[in-house]
């Protein structure tokens, strides 16, 4: 036999064994794509399921009008590149309105622009079944979060419909109205992600990587002004500084940390040595005490 | 000199005690073997024995948690011994206790060297022992946490009867807040006993068992100066040095078969994960419902192809001929065979808050097939204080029965026993998709057995020999005419009293399911065929 496998290994395992199921036992499955690591990590793993075949599904983005131009640029020379079928949904309704995350308190925002994008995204495809990047690392409210996640009639997640899920059995037979949302990535720790990054030798956004950026500091927090629309309040500027960010998503929602990690190693050994958790840096997150529990119920991830 | 060391210097050694010792030896030099590169912990115990402590002190001790939680720790209140209370560090779930999963095993990640471990929480309520059951067939070692005041209570006795069932191996006996009976040897030492016991009488394959303190940290990460009596490894050193997932290692090829996967015109693999053994390039594979044998022609991963993959890996096969199979075949190799049944008897844990209804046409699900039933039996209950079985007809929440079941076809299984991952099952609810169980395969009712005891098997080749010979090859329109024929004479056969077996690639063609084991009273000899009968009831 070769070298026994590392647990990097045994991870992807699991992984591609997961894309697999659920292609198999989903009628019309979709990947959401987000951009980030996370989902960088996804798309390889579902390569590497269907290979030599291209992955049997569309990838699908919910676009919020607010990601920072380099995810955009990047989200659209990856499916380019890959050959793959990209969906861009934007909730238009919330657009017409002029919901933005500067105006509205952020969980007003992620309803309308996220959740409900997500939703009427799904509905329009017809999916029955959506992959995700989620970590049960992530978040104590995601511990508990099952494989294969179930949704009843209106994307709602109900806690007493969820399966128990044993060994590698995986279920996927729907119940009437229901649709799944399929996690591979559960048991993958944020170092995971990093190590394996490295390890595959994959691209991801330069956004993660330490550069000098005009940030401008509001609430406590360090953003990076991607563009106009964020008006500067009296008495704030913008100074270059040398930031990276740990997670990706709308960037007035995103803080960067200071760092000087301008590659991928020493963007892993940070994360490595990691000195917060995580989701420090999302700012809805700290919105409201349970918030993250209660998006879940009302469908976003 | 100190009392302690005095103490030391006249210790009478027990034979438990010696054995540690040599467990501890062995543990070591396993150690630099090859440790396993992931393991799946589960930790049991009853409300209070400090289990939450336990694992926030695991994850204090290895690499797992960010310094913006430590330094909120050190803030929060202390314990009553003035330590940080670790127990807060897992109590970040105390409000989805409330959020009424129905089964709810939460899952924590930590770095510890040499290996990931990853810690599974089964909640020790009321509702344990479908909770138990699921986590614990994740698991590859389980602790089992109690508190040394209290002794190996039934309690213990019964997470232990779920770990067996559910096939965990490996047993700590962690023996907790040691601190407060004053690291009493004599004590440890009483347990210890009990526990061993317990584990011979289900022959776990390790059980050892750990003086700790949890709050104190004491044996958990590192062995502790305050137990110099206890001569085994520390809990992380135990852990640590389990060496990598070995069933299935050397044992028989199982393969079952996810998708097939299609690209350009040429190409068609099968996509899985090896759930057992291994297989190289230029092997003959065999698929055991039809017999038919292929060749590895290529072991295909995206990136390079392998000339041998082990267990767990998830590849494509590509056969030298197209065995024309799809999702839910199993393919083997040499060795022992996989058994092709239509009867299973099991044990199974009762998981929905529906109890099981006979007239409701579950599904079973294996490995990858999903497999209509036309029967389950249920037998028995498992009671686990006596752990001995009662008999039963139905099943609730969180029993443990002991079933048969018939299924509408055959299905490719081996016994738990032998092979886990193609020897479990769930099943489901064929309405509403729930999974309402989850079991093992205990026995099988095989073909063989069945002709041992008087089955008259039904091939299609006899068949068509003598009472289809008028009948064109190769036309569908007469396959179908041979299968009306067959259909017949099973029927003549089972009104003679002969318990009659169809072959597989009819049946499934539409012979009607419910006709293929019969069995009845009378007994008959039939011309054609000299059939031996046994009235089987
Ligand atoms: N003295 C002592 N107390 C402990 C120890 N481990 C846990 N405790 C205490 O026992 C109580 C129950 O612990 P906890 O971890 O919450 O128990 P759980 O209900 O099993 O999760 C708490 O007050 C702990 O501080 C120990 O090793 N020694």
């Amino acid at each position: 036999m070769t070298a026994p496998p590392t647990h990097l290994d045994v991870l992807e395992a699991e992984s591609i064994h997961i894309f697999r199921e659920a292609a198999a036992q989903f009628r019309r499955p979709v990947l959401l794509y987000s951009i980030g690591k996370d989902s960088t990590v996804l798309l390889h793993l579902a390569r590497k399921a269907f290979y030599p075949a291209k992955p049997p599904f569309p990838l699908l983005h919910v676009d919020t009008t607010w990601k920072f131009r380099d995810m955009i640029a990047f989200r659209d020379r990856t499916a380019r590149d890959l050959g793959l079928d990209l969906i861009v949904h934007t909730n238009e309704q919330g657009r017409a309105q002029g919901i933005n995350p500067i105006d509205f308190s952020p969980s007003v925002y992620t309803d309308v622009m996220k959740t409900q994008a997500l939703r009427q995204a799904l509905d329009k495809g017809g999916f029955d079944a959506a992959f995700g990047g989620a970590r049960r690392d992530e978040e104590a409210s995601r511990a508990k979060e099952r494989v294969f996640s179930f949704r009843s009639q209106g994307h709602r997640w109900d806690p007493r419909r969820q399966r128990p899920e044993m060994w590698q059995l995986l279920n996927g037979r729907l119940g009437s109205g229901e649709t799944a949302r399929v996690f591979p990535l559960s048991n993958w720790t944020e170092k995971d992600v990093w190590r394996y990054i490295v390890r595959e030798g994959l691209d991801v956004v330069p956004l993660y990587f330490a550069a000098e950026r005009l940030t401008l500091a509001r609430n406590g927090t360090l953003l990076v002004r991607d563009d106009e629309r964020m008006a500067l309040r009296p008495g704030e500027s913008v100074a270059p500084k040398r930031v990276r960010f740990r997670t990706l998503g709308c960037w007035p929602l995103t803080a960067a940390i200071e760092s000087d990690a301008a590659d991928l190693d020493s963007v892993v050994a940070e994360t490595v040595a990691a000195r917060v958790s995580e989701r420090e840096g999302r700012l809805i997150d700290h919105d409201e005490a349970g918030a993250m529990e209660r998006k879940k119920q009302e469908g976003y991830f | 000199m100190t009392a302690l060391a005095l103490a030391r210097d006249t210790e009478v050694i027990d034979a438990p005690t010696l054995r540690a010792r040599v467990e501890a030896t062995a543990h070591r030099q396993r150690a630099t073997a090859n440790p396993s590169a992931s393991l799946n912990v589960l930790t049991c115990g009853s409300v209070d024995d400090g289990k939450s402590t336990l694992i926030g002190r695991l994850l204090w001790d290895t690499d797992g948690l960010p310094a913006d939680q430590r330094a909120r720790l050190e803030r929060s209140p202390k314990t009553a011994l003035g330590t940080p209370d670790f127990s807060l560090l897992v109590d970040g779930l105390a409000a989805e206790r409330e959020q009424g999963i129905t089964i709810d095993i939460a899952w924590r990640y930590l770095d510890a060297d040499p290996c990931r471990l990853v810690i599974i929480d089964s909640p020790g309520h009321e509702q344990y022992t479908r909770n138990m059951a699921t986590g614990a067939s994740h698991a590859d070692v389980a602790i089992l946490l109690v508190d040394a005041r209290g002794g190996v209570k039934e309690q213990t006795r019964r997470h232990a009867a779920i770990l067996h069932l559910m096939g965990v191996r490996r047993v700590v006996l962690a023996v907790n807040k040691m601190d407060l009976v004053g690291w009493s040897q004599a004590r440890f030492a009483e347990m210890r006993a009990e526990f061993e016991q317990l584990a011979a009488r289900f022959g776990f394959e390790e059980a050892l068992a750990i003086p700790v303190s949890a709050v104190l940290g004491d044996n958990i990460a590192r062995r502790s100066p305050v137990t110099p009596w206890y001569g085994g490894p520390s809990l992380l050193g135990y852990l640590g040095g389990i060496p990598a997932r070995s069933f299935g290692a050397d044992g028989d090829f199982r393969f079952p078969v996810q998708l097939v996967v299609r690209a350009g015109q040429d190409f068609r693999g099968l996509a899985g994960t090896i759930a057992s053994g291994s297989v190289g390039v230029g092997e003959e594979v065999v698929e055991p419902i039809s017999g038919r044998r292929a060749r590895v022609k290529r072991i295909v991963t995206m990136g390079r192809d392998l000339t041998r993959a082990g267990p767990g890996r998830a590849i494509v096969l590509e056969l030298d001929v197209d065995l024309d199979i799809s999702r839910g075949a199993v393919l083997a190799t040499s060795g022992r065979a996989p058994i092709v049944t239509r009867s299973i008897d099991t044990r199974l844990v009762w998981l929905a808050d529906e109890p099981f209804a006979a007239e409701r046409g579950y599904l079973l699900r294996t490995a990858t097939d999903l497999v209509p039933i036309a029967r389950i039996d249920v037998r028995a209950h498992l009671d686990l204080a006596s752990i001995e079985e009662r008999l039963a007809s139905t099943c609730t929440a969180n029993d443990i029965a002991v079933a048969r079941i018939e299924l509408g076809r055959s299905a490719v299984v081996d016994r738990f026993a032998d092979l886990p991952g193609t020897g479990s099952f769930m099943l489901i609810d064929p309405i509403s998709g729930a999974s309402v169980a989850g079991g093992v395969v205990t026995a099988t009712e095989g073909r063989k057995a069945m002709e041992k005891r008087g089955t008259f098997r039904l091939t299609r080749e006899l068949l068509a020999r003598g009472l289809g010979s008028d009948l064109a090859q190769a036309d569908s329109g007469a396959d179908q005419e041979l299968r009306r024929r067959a259909n017949e004479v099973a029927i003549l056969l089972r009104e003679a009293g002969v318990a009659v077996e169809l072959e597989d690639a009819w049946s499934e063609a539409g012979i009607d399911a419910a006709a293929v084991w019969l069995w009845l009273m009378a007994v008959l000899s039939f011309s054609f065929v000299g059939a031996v009968v046994l009235g089987l009831v």
